[in-house]
């Protein structure tokens, strides 16, 4: 009988023990989950963005070859990304209705520009009233070369008599237009500026026709 | 035994990362400390034409700038009432685009589109009028162009475009004479 008073309490606390080391567990999974789940969606939601305003989207961007360009740089109703975009890097770009920038990082093949490398830039006019191809290094700074030579614009272009034009990027000197792209080792960016192009699509935004955008190709390496 | 991550919290997850990407897309262009209208506010006064040096290595004040065309900024402030942008265009290369702080270019002029090489700009507030500034119908109000802004502050920049790799100067030159200041001063 005492055994049989002092047992049943003992079994209950017991149970009651088991029972709350069970919802601790239980709780203590949940919070794993929790912190789990939030740590994924950290690391999804912040690279999702990331990406879209670094490289954008198809909705967002036109991609041609190796050439990318934002469809509504600049203007006042873009979208966020685009915005994001512009705040970030630094520059202070026209509307697309007034003007066109697209950049290259890589050759037509997809392989990343660098200066360990020489290319033939081909192009065909290009239906603006003025353009020019600049070259930077990988943080958007000119490259230091002996000429003083860091792009060419329409204006200045040596042309074939066809109007197609080639430009030269290479470190060491070159006939013809040539675009010094310093000592070796360093990654390249081309930036192809168009001002007041004379076609435009239904929103106003400066239309160029793909097969305009230059080729890229990549001739020799060291 | 492969562990079962419950539905509730790949709901969640999904819902927290949509939250999250908002909430990062639209902070960044705000935690971007060196957007360009930050790095020309460092170089002076408001309200005042400043030529920004020629792009060289090493020396831009934004990224990525044009080695082939030559810059001038104004950073208006609308606090003391509109701000007057004057300038001659030399060429029809020339672009006149206004800012806000956050970069969208909210107007410009080419100067291909103009009809008098000499430009006069009224930028005015969301609620001033060029008559409130103490002059009305300034001069024949077809020569002046009256922007509106929906910003305070922002940016007035003017490109000048090379048309060859020996007229830098004549651009310098160019960019030298335009103006910017107070509406009233200016008279």
């Amino acid at each position: 009988m005492t055994s049989a008073l002092t047992n049943p309490p003992f079994v209950l606390s017991s149970a009651a023990t088991t029972r709350r080391e069970e919802e601790v567990s239980h709780s203590m999974r949940d919070l794993a989950y929790f912190i789990g789940t939030f740590a994924v969606a950290l690391f999804l939601g912040i690279g999702s963005a990331w990406y879209m305003i670094e490289y954008g989207l198809p909705l967002t961007t036109t991609k041609v070859g190796p050439w990318s360009g934002w469809d509504s740089e600049g203007k006042p109703d873009a979208d966020p990304y685009t915005k994001a975009h512009v705040a970030r890097s630094g520059r202070l770009p026209l509307s697309s209705t007034v003007a066109r920038y697209f950049m290259a990082r890589t050759d037509s093949n997809g392989h990343t520009l660098t200066s360990s490398c020489e290319y033939a830039i081909n192009g065909s006019p290009i239906n603006a009233r003025w353009w020019s191809i600049a070259l930077y290094d990988e943080y958007g700074g000119l490259i230091e070369n002996p000429t003083g030579r860091y792009s060419f614009n329409s204006e200045e272009l040596l042309r074939h008599s066809d109007g197609t034009f080639r430009i030269n990027l290479a470190s060491k000197p070159r006939p013809e237009n040539w675009l010094p792209s310093g000592t070796e080792g360093q990654s390249l960016i081309l930036l192809l500026r168009i001002y007041s192009p004379r076609e435009t699509d239904s929103l106003g935004i400066g239309l160029v026709p793909p097969e305009r955008l230059p080729k890229i190709e990549r001739k020799s390496c060291q | 035994m492969p562990v079962r991550i419950p539905g509730i919290y790949i709901v969640l997850g999904l819902v927290l990362t949509g939250l999250i990407h908002i909430v990062a897309v639209l902070t960044l262009p705000m935690l971007a400390p060196k957007n360009a209208h930050a790095r020309l506010a460092a170089l002076g006064p408001a309200n005042t034409m400043i030529e920004l040096p020629e792009a060289a290595p090493g020396h831009q004040v934004m990224p990525m700038m044009a080695p082939d065309v030559r810059y001038a900024f104004c950073r208006f402030d609308l606090a003391n009432g509109p701000v007057r942008l004057k300038a001659t265009v030399p060429d029809d290369l020339w672009l006149i685009a206004l800012y806000t702080p956050e970069g969208d270019n909210f107007y410009s002029v080419a100067g291909a589109d103009m009809k008098r090489s000499d430009i006069d700009l009224v930028i005015t507030g969301a609620d001033q009028t060029v008559e409130e500034a103490g002059v009305d119908a300034p001069e024949s109000s077809d020569e002046v162009v009256v922007v509106n802004s929906p910003v305070t502050e922002g940016i007035a920049l003017i490109r000048a475009p090379l048309v060859g790799p020996s007229r830098s100067a004549r651009a310098e030159q160019a960019l030298k004479t335009t103006f910017c200041g107070l509406y009233a001063k200016a008279g």
